[in-house]
């Protein structure tokens, strides 16, 4: 792990660890329900100031906290239009999964690209530092993945091309040659 | 028919219901005054940073920092001065800068480092430098410092 | 004398009370029942269950000298439960009454006044309703403090003379409020609080500096001294006089329930999963160290709270992260008795001179565990233990 990333996951492990002091409160606005206050908004009281914790422009976590949920959005490293369509794909094929995630939201906060929605629920059937460390593991994870997605699309690529041209290979050998050191 | 009155957000309009700026008390001074305050205190922070007293200059920042809604002009150029605090302070000299600091002033500080990580991209914050002197401060002041930055709605 | 520790169930217990010998607790399993539990002498076993709430059970009190218990619940209801023998068995079962508490959203916290002939229902429903019983016909009726609360009251105290009581609410202060019932109470004499005590007088209104929700509120045994906890990790202590207010900053994180174990100490415990001790008179208030000295926990060493940053499972991804291992064999327990947030902290026995010798708390672990009050360790390592 690179030693950019370790103080950048430690500021977001504290936050986190500080945010998820929740318990279980009723909704003041409507009766008899007990919804995230973190998603209805309600009462303002009850909601705690957000916090933005960033890496540099293009990676960021935004932790809402509130009383009984709370919600952390991350935003995912994106250099390039490979990443960008990579980065997509696999967010959206885990949030069509939500469910077997548990804490994974099924919409990602406006310019975050995964969001995680962590309830009283949630901290009580789960031990809290589980928790904590689960989205720490994920946030590691995801940069890994991409980039690993990333390689073996561009050595995919590289085969493709090469069983392509190996046809045309005798006519055009300095040519692909060419294309494939690129 | 005019449907757009299902729109409208009822529970706004109850009267019990707790408005944001009810939560806190307003900080005394006037915009414009706080506005040459942080000013002043930009000067100081030079002043203090050519001494080589870091302890100072922060101190000068955090214990007059501005805060509430109405201060934007105030709040900008506070974070500039504290940036250039944090800009210059050797990574070695941080945890004994923090520890100097009073429990107030290090709330305040962290407030300030989450501000500046909001704001990355923009002016002269580096998140490098934030998440060393978040790492430290945290060492020092514990979660419960985060919690209060959390909680305080005396937002900087 | 080590703590000893009860392990009541693997879903949170929401609150507890005990019995006035302390030979049953009354418990809420995060559900819309209460257990009833009587020592057998090596563990607790259910021996009754009271069911009549639709909706989670939120707090419960246990009157030692009348054995009644009052419970509150997220279902806007509280019921008083009496034993009484049922007409067809002759059996002694616990009965409900049902309390009009005229209030519109969830019950948070009950408690019985001093004197056993009112208690208290704190509520979202941003008004305290007190009750006292109607003999003409024969239920409890309420009446409602109100103003000046602006949110969910989540925790309230009664004062020892059976008039005042102490509320913590949402909208981050505390306040202390008369709840002078003409029919019930006497006349009250004049207190440090103020001396002409209509129902529903403000007569004081506190808050933390950083602000945050009020988890606890507790009167010292004189009833002198107001202590609150807030969300933003402080205890406040107060005297009314001047008025003095003594701030504790922890560095871990909030406390959400305390009791006081005598004039000068009290015990305090919340998210950090361990029951801290504050000391202090008038002059100054400070930490005195835990009830948890770490020995009895899931392993050994150095104890610390998941506020601490250094729990096994941090241990591990440090680890992973400086020398390249594995998060994979993560300690899954913490180094504290209880394993998640503590939610109630309440006196268990009192010494000889009235102090509390030892308290009960209970939490979102499942755990009930009664602790020496007096056998305080010092937090000593903090720093150490901090650093990364």
């Amino acid at each position: 792990m690179s030693n950019v990333l370790r103080p950048y996951l430690a500021a977001v492990r504290s936050t986190l660890t500080a945010a998820l002091t929740l318990e279980n409160f009723s909704s003041q606005v409507v009766e008899r329900h007990n919804k995230p206050e973190v998603e209805t908004g309600g009462s303002k009281e009850v909601l705690l100031n957000p916090l933005i914790i960033s890496r540099n422009e293009n990676e960021r976590v935004l932790i809402e906290p509130s009383v009984n949920s709370i919600r952390l959005s991350i935003k995912i490293k994106q250099a390039d239009e490979i990443e960008r369509i990579l980065c997509h794909k696999f967010t959206r094929f885990m949030m069509q999964r939500a469910e077997s995630f548990i804490v994974l939201r099924r919409k990602p906060v406006p310019g975050y690209d995964i969001s995680f929605l962590i309830t009283n629920t949630h901290s009580e059937t789960m031990l809290k530092h589980k928790i904590v460390d689960f989205i720490i593991q994920f946030m590691e994870e995801v940069d890994k993945e991409i980039s690993e997605m990333k390689l073996s699309l561009n050595a995919r690529a590289r085969i493709v091309a090469e069983s392509y041209l190996t046809a045309v290979r005798s006519n055009h050998c300095f040519k692909v040659n060419i294309l494939l050191i690129s | 028919m005019d449907v757009n009155f299902r729109k409208i957000d009822i529970d706004a309009f109850d009267e019990e219901i707790l408005q944001e700026s009810e939560l806190y008390e307003q900080d005394p001074r006037d915009p414009a005054q706080a506005l040459d305050e942080m000013k002043q205190i930009q000067g100081a922070v030079r002043s203090c940073l050519a001494k080589n007293d870091t302890v100072g200059a922060l101190s000068a920042v955090l214990e007059h920092a501005p805060y509430g809604p109405t201060m934007e002009d105030a709040k900008i150029v506070s974070l500039q001065a504290l940036m250039t605090i944090l800009n210059s302070t050797k990574a070695t000299e941080i945890p004994a800068a923090v520890k100097s600091l009073s429990q107030d002033s290090q709330d305040t500080l962290m407030k300030y480092l989450y501000k500046g990580m909001a704001m990355t991209g923009s002016a002269d914050t580096n998140a490098s430098v934030l998440l060393t002197w978040h790492e430290k401060l945290t060492e020092v002041a514990g979660t419960g410092c985060i919690v209060r930055t959390m909680t305080d709605r005396r937002t900087v | 004398m080590a703590p000893q520790v009860f392990s009541i169930a693997q879903t949170p217990i929401t609150a507890h009370a005990f019995s006035a010998d302390r030979s049953q607790v009354a418990v809420s399993l995060n559900s819309n029942d209460i257990q009833v539990l009587s020592y057998t002498g090596s563990d607790w076993t259910a021996t009754e269950t009271l069911s009549e709430h639709d909706k989670i059970i939120t707090s419960i009190d246990w009157a030692p000298t009348s054995n009644r218990i009052v419970t509150a619940s997220q279902d806007r209801n509280a019921y008083v439960w009496q034993q009484t023998p049922d007409p067809e068995t002759g059996k002694v079962v616990w009965k409900p009454t049902l309390v009009l508490l005229r209030i519109n959203r969830a019950a948070t916290h009950v408690r019985w006044s001093p004197k056993e002939d009112k208690f208290a229902v704190a509520s979202g429903a941003r008004a305290i309703a007190i009750c006292s019983f109607d003999p003409e016909n024969n239920w409890w009726v309420s009446k409602l403090l109100k103003k000046p609360i602006r949110s969910t009251v989540l925790a309230i105290d009664w004062h020892p003379n059976n008039v005042l009581l102490a509320a913590g609410s949402a909208d981050m202060k505390a306040r202390v409020f008369s709840a002078y019932i003409k029919e019930v109470d006497e006349k009250p004499s004049p207190t440090v609080w103020g001396s002409k005590l209509p129902f529903n007088t403000v007569c004081g209104e506190y808050a933390s500096p950083a602000g945050g929700w009020v988890h606890s509120v507790g009167f010292s045994p004189s009833g002198d001294v107001l202590a609150f906890t807030g969300h933003d990790s402080t205890i406040n202590v107060v005297y009314p006089g001047g008025p003095t207010v003594h701030i504790i900053r922890m560095s871990t994180l909030p406390l959400i329930t305390l009791a006081w174990t005598s004039e000068q100490t009290i015990v305090a415990a919340g998210h950090d999963c361990q029951p801290l001790v504050f000391g202090g008179s008038e002059a100054g208030w400070q930490e005195m160290g835990t009830l948890d000295d770490g020995s009895h926990g899931g392993s050994s060493g150095p104890r610390s709270g998941p506020g601490r940053l250094n729990t096994g499972a941090f241990q591990a991804f440090k680890n992973a992260d400086s020398r390249g291992q594995g998060a994979t064999s993560g300690d899954t327990k913490l180094n504290t008795v209880h394993q998640n947030t503590i939610t109630s902290v309440r006196p268990y026995q009192y010494g000889s001179a009235g102090e509390v010798s030892s308290v009960s708390t209970s939490g979102v672990d499942g755990n009930l565990v009664l602790w020496d009050a007096n056998s305080v360790t010092a937090i000593t390592g903090r720093m150490a233990g901090m650093s990364m």
